[in-house]
C-alpha cells in the first residue's frame, strides 16, 4: 500500500496550504486510492448519470423540441400503456434478440468448435470470419438492402430462380421481414461469439479432458460434459454482451426496412425514433426510452445472476 | 522629354485614382465579401447544380453558399432540429410545401413578405406564378420564397400508348382507343392490359414504403378520387368514401400492377422503375421528367409521354402541385439574413433559373416556361404550365400538424397495401388518430 501511495506523491509549491493539505490527504495510504477512481466518477456522472438523470426528469414533461416544458406527472407513462405501436415495438424487440442471439450462440458455438485447432489455413479463416464484424451497421444494412432488392437483388434472383416462394419479395412481405433483418444480424454478430468461445475454448485447462479420456468419454460425452460446463462463463458473458446490444437495434432495421412493412420491423428503438427525432415529442420518446433502459438492465442482471450464481453452478 | 514625363505623371496618377475607384465600387459590388452561408438542400434531381450555383454566387456578391444535399427524411430532421435547438447551423434550407403551417407557427424561418414587398420590381413577381406561392405562405405570411415548382402528371410510355398492335389489341378487348387515362377507370383499364410479368412489364407504379413516400403518393390518388384529410371546416375526413375509394385502388396497383418490389419504394425506386422501362405508367413530379431523357441513367430516352392525371367521375380535375420553397433561418444574424435574402433574388432571378433549367431544375418564372430555347429542349414544358395554371398546393394540408398526419398515414396505408388492415381498418384508424390530435 505504501508503495502504492508513493506512485501519487503531489510536489506543489510552498505556501499553497490548502493544496498541501489535499496533497497530504491524498498522500496518506488508503485515500491515495481516490485519485484513482476519481476520472471514472467523472466520467460516469457527467456521460452516464446526468443523461439518465435528466431522461428520467424530462419524461415527466410534455416537451416538444422547441416549445416550452409543461409538468404532467407520470401521463407519458400512462399513454405509452395505451400505445398499442409501442406495445408491439417491444415484442417485435423480444423476438428480435431472442432469434438472433440465439441463432448466433448456435452458429458461434459450431463455428468455433471447428476452429479450434492449430494450422496456417484456421489462421487465415480466423482473420477472415472477423470481417463482417469491422462493418459500420449502417453500411451492412445498406449492402443486404441491394443484395435483398425484391426487383434487382441477386438473393431474391437466385431465390426465385431456385423456385422457392419469396412473394413479392423477402424484405417487403410481412412474413419474411423480420427474419430477413435477423439473419443480416446474424450474419454480423456471429463472428463475435466465435472469437469470444475460441478464446474461452483456448484457456480450457487439459486436465479434466485427459480424465475424461482415461474414463473412456467419448468425444460427444467430452464435449457435453466437460467443454460445455466448462466453457459456461464464456458463454454467459457472449451472450449478455449481444443481449444488450441487440436490445438496442437500430441501424440495420432502419436502413433495410425502415421499420416495415406496417410495422412487422418495427422495433423499440426505431419507435422512440419516430416520436423522438421525427415528431419531436421528447417528453414521450424518455418515457419509452426509460423501458428500454429498464429491460437493457435487468437483461444485464439476470445474466450477471446466472453467472455469478452457485445455484446455476456459477463462479461465486 | 519634359512634356513626356509630365504624360507619364499624369497617366500614373489617372490610373491610381482610376483603380483606387474600381476597387472601392466592386467592394460595393461585393457587399457580403467573406460571408459564407450554410444550405440545407433535398437531394431532389436539382441539387447538384444548386451547389455549383452557390459557389457561383461568390463571384457576383462575395458571399458564398455551401450547399449540403440530404435525403428528405434527414433534411426534415436536420433543419427542425437546428430550428427547434437555435442553434444556427443553417442559414439557408429547401423547405416543403407540407412543412409550411409547422414552420409558419414555430416562426422558425424569416416572414418575407416585407422584403418581396420591398422588392417587388427587381424580384419581378407577376412573373411567378400564382400557385408557386403556396410554397411557404400562410395566414398572410412567405416563410419561404418559391424556389422549384413541381407539377404532378401522369408519366406514360408514348412508343407502347403508340404501338399500332398495341393499340389494336387493346381496342378488342376493352372496346376503346388506347390514349392517355383520363378516368381511374380507363387508368385501371390500361394498367391491367400492360402488365405482363413475364415480359417484366408492369402496368402502374407507385411509392409503398413505411412513411412519407407511401403517404404522400396515397394523396395523389386521394385527390384524383375527390377525397381529403381535412376539409374546409377543419373536421377530419381521413375515412370519407372518396378516401375509401381512392385507398382500395392504390391496394389494387401493388396487388396486380406494380413490380413486386413496390412495396419497398421510395422515390427514386419508383423512378428507377420507370427509367428501367419495367413500369408503364406513374404519378410523378414534374423534376423527373429531365431524367427520361438522359441515356445515362434511362432506358425509355425519346419514349415518354407526359399527360394530365385522370380523376374519378363527377370529380372536376385538379392536379397536384408540389415542390419546395428557399427559407432563411430566423436564427441567423441580420447581417446573414441580408446575405441570405440577396442569394435567395439572384438564384431565382429569370436568368439563373434559365441557366439552372439547363441542369435539371425546376421553373417557378411563366417566362421560364415561355422561354422558346428551353421549350426547343424540353417540349414538355408546355403541359407543366397547364398542369401549374390549374394546380392545386393544398391537397396535401399544408397545416403546423402535417408531419404527425404523415406519420400516421405513412404507417396505416403501407399496412393496407401489404394487407396487415382492410383499407376500411386502415382508413378508421388514421381518421381516430388524427382526429385525436385536433381533439375531435
Amino acid at each position: 500500500m505504501s508503495a502504492l501511495a508513493c506512485t501519487v506523491c503531489i510536489d506543489l509549491p510552498k505556501g499553497w496550504t490548502v493544496i498541501s493539505s489535499v496533497r497530504d490527504y491524498f498522500n496518506t495510504g488508503k485515500h491515495s486510492l481516490y485519485l484513482f477512481i476519481i476520472p471514472i466518477v467523472l466520467y460516469l456522472i457527467f456521460f452516464f448519470l446526468y443523461p439518465v438523470i435528466y431522461e428520467i426528469y424530462i419524461s415527466f414533461f410534455d416537451y416538444s423540441l422547441g416549445s416550452p416544458k409543461t409538468f404532467i406527472g407520470l401521463q407519458n407513462y400512462v399513454l405509452m400503456a395505451h400505445d398499442v405501436q409501442f406495445l408491439h415495438s417491444l415484442v417485435t424487440t423480444v423476438i428480435f434478440v431472442v432469434s438472433a442471439v440465439g441463432t448466433e450462440l448456435l452458429f458461434g458455438l459450431g463455428i468455433a468448435l471447428l476452429l479450434n485447432y492449430e494450422s496456417r489455413l484456421m489462421n487465415v479463416i480466423r482473420t477472415v470470419i472477423l470481417i463482417p464484424t469491422v462493418f459500420t451497421p449502417l453500411v451492412a444494412g445498406l449492402v443486404w438492402k441491394a443484395l435483398y432488392n425484391p426487383d434487382l437483388g441477386v438473393i431474391s434472383y437466385y431465390l426465385r430462380v431456385l423456385g422457392i416462394p419469396i412473394g413479392r419479395g423477402l424484405t417487403v412481405e410481412r412474413s419474411t421481414a423480420l427474419f430477413s433483418v435477423i439473419l443480416v444480424d446474424v450474419w454480423e454478430w456471429t463472428p463475435l461469439i466465435v472469437i469470444i468461445i475460441l478464446a474461452g475454448l483456448k484457456s480450457l485447462p487439459r486436465e479434466p479432458y485427459e480424465a475424461g479420456v482415461i474414463d473412456g468419454a467419448s468425444a460427444r460425452q467430452l464435449f457435453r460434459y466437460v467443454t460445455l460446463p466448462l466453457l459456461r462463463p464464456t458463454i454467459i458473458v457472449a451472450l449478455l454482451i449481444r443481449s444488450m446490444d441487440a436490445l438496442k437495434i437500430f441501424d440495420i432495421i432502419w436502413a433495410i426496412t425502415g421499420g416495415g412493412p406496417g410495422t412487422s420491423t418495427t422495433v423499440a428503438n426505431l419507435r422512440i425514433f419516430q416520436v423522438g427525432v421525427q415528431q419531436l415529442r421528447i417528453g414521450y420518446a424518455s418515457a419509452l426510452s426509460n423501458v428500454l433502459l429498464v429491460m437493457s438492465v435487468l437483461v444485464g442482471v439476470f445474466f450477471i445472476h446466472i453467472l455469478y450464481s452457485k445455484k446455476y453452478g456459477g463462479v461465486r | 522629354m519634359y512634356l513626356w514625363r509630365k504624360l507619364v505623371i499624369v497617366v500614373t496618377i489617372s490610373t491610381l485614382v482610376l483603380g483606387g475607384f474600381a476597387v472601392l465600387g466592386m467592394s460595393q459590388e461585393k457587399p457580403y465579401k467573406g460571408i459564407v452561408l450554410h444550405m440545407a438542400c433535398m437531394a431532389d434531381q436539382y441539387a447538384n447544380y444548386l451547389k455549383v450555383l452557390g459557389q457561383k454566387f461568390e463571384q457576383v456578391t462575395g458571399a458564398k453558399v455551401n450547399v449540403d444535399i440530404l435525403g428528405y427524411t434527414e433534411l426534415y430532421q436536420k433543419i427542425t432540429q437546428d430550428y427547434a435547438t437555435h442553434t444556427k447551423q443553417y442559414d439557408l434550407a429547401t423547405t416543403d410545401i407540407v412543412w409550411t403551417g409547422q414552420f409558419a407557427k414555430k416562426g422558425w424561418t424569416v416572414d418575407l413578405k416585407p422584403l418581396i414587398l420591398r422588392d417587388y420590381e427587381q424580384i419581378g413577381v407577376p412573373d411567378i406564378l400564382p400557385v408557386m406561392w403556396s410554397e411557404g405562405s400562410w395566414n398572410g405570411k412567405q416563410i419561404a420564397f418559391p424556389l422549384a415548382g413541381y407539377a404532378n402528371s401522369l408519366i406514360y410510355r408514348k412508343d407502347l400508348f403508340n404501338n399500332l398492335q398495341e393499340k389494336a389489341a387493346f381496342k378488342a378487348k376493352y372496346g376503346y382507343e388506347l390514349r392517355p387515362p383520363r378516368t381511374m377507370k380507363e387508368l385501371a383499364d390500361i394498367a391491367t392490359f400492360f402488365t405482363r410479368p413475364k415480359q417484366g412489364l408492369y402496368g402502374l407504379v407507385a411509392n409503398g414504403a413505411r412513411g412519407p413516400a407511401v403517404a404522400q403518393d396515397w394523396m395523389e390518388y386521394m385527390r384524383a378520387f375527390g377525397g381529403q384529410i381535412i376539409d374546409s371546416n377543419g373536421k377530419v375526413v381521413v375515412d370519407s368514401p372518396q378516401c375509401l375509394a381512392a385507398l382500395k385502388f392504390f391496394v389494387e396497383i401493388f396487388d396486380k400492377w406494380a413490380p413486386p418490389g413496390a412495396i419497398g419504394y421510395w422515390w427514386d425506386d419508383r423512378e428507377t422503375a420507370y427509367r428501367t422501362g419495367r413500369a408503364v405508367m406513374e404519378f410523378s413530379w414534374s423534376i423527373a421528367r429531365a431524367g427520361y431523357e438522359n441515356p445515362s441513367i434511362s432506358r425509355v430516352v425519346g419514349k415518354t409521354g407526359m399527360a394530365m392525371t385522370p380523376s374519378a367521375p363527377s370529380v372536376e380535375p385538379q392536379f397536384g402541385f408540389g415542390g419546395w420553397g428557399i427559407a432563411i433561418n430566423a436564427d441567423i444574424s441580420p447581417k446573414r439574413q441580408a446575405a441570405a435574402w440577396a442569394f435567395i433574388k439572384w438564384v431565382t432571378s429569370p436568368a439563373i433559373q434559365r441557366e439552372w433549367m439547363l441542369h435539371d431544375g425546376a421553373p417557378t418564372r411563366l417566362s421560364t416556361l415561355l422561354d422558346p430555347e428551353l421549350n426547343a429542349k424540353m417540349p414538355w414544358l408546355h403541359t407543366m404550365l397547364k398542369l401549374f395554371i390549374d394546380g392545386n398546393g393544398n391537397y396535401r394540408p399544408r397545416v403546423p400538424e402535417y408531419s404527425r398526419i404523415q406519420d400516421i398515414l405513412g404507417l396505416r396505408i403501407n399496412q393496407a397495401i401489404t394487407h396487415e388492415l382492410t383499407p376500411e381498418e386502415a382508413l378508421s384508424k388514421a381518421a381516430a388518430e388524427i382526429k385525436a390530435i385536433y381533439g375531435q
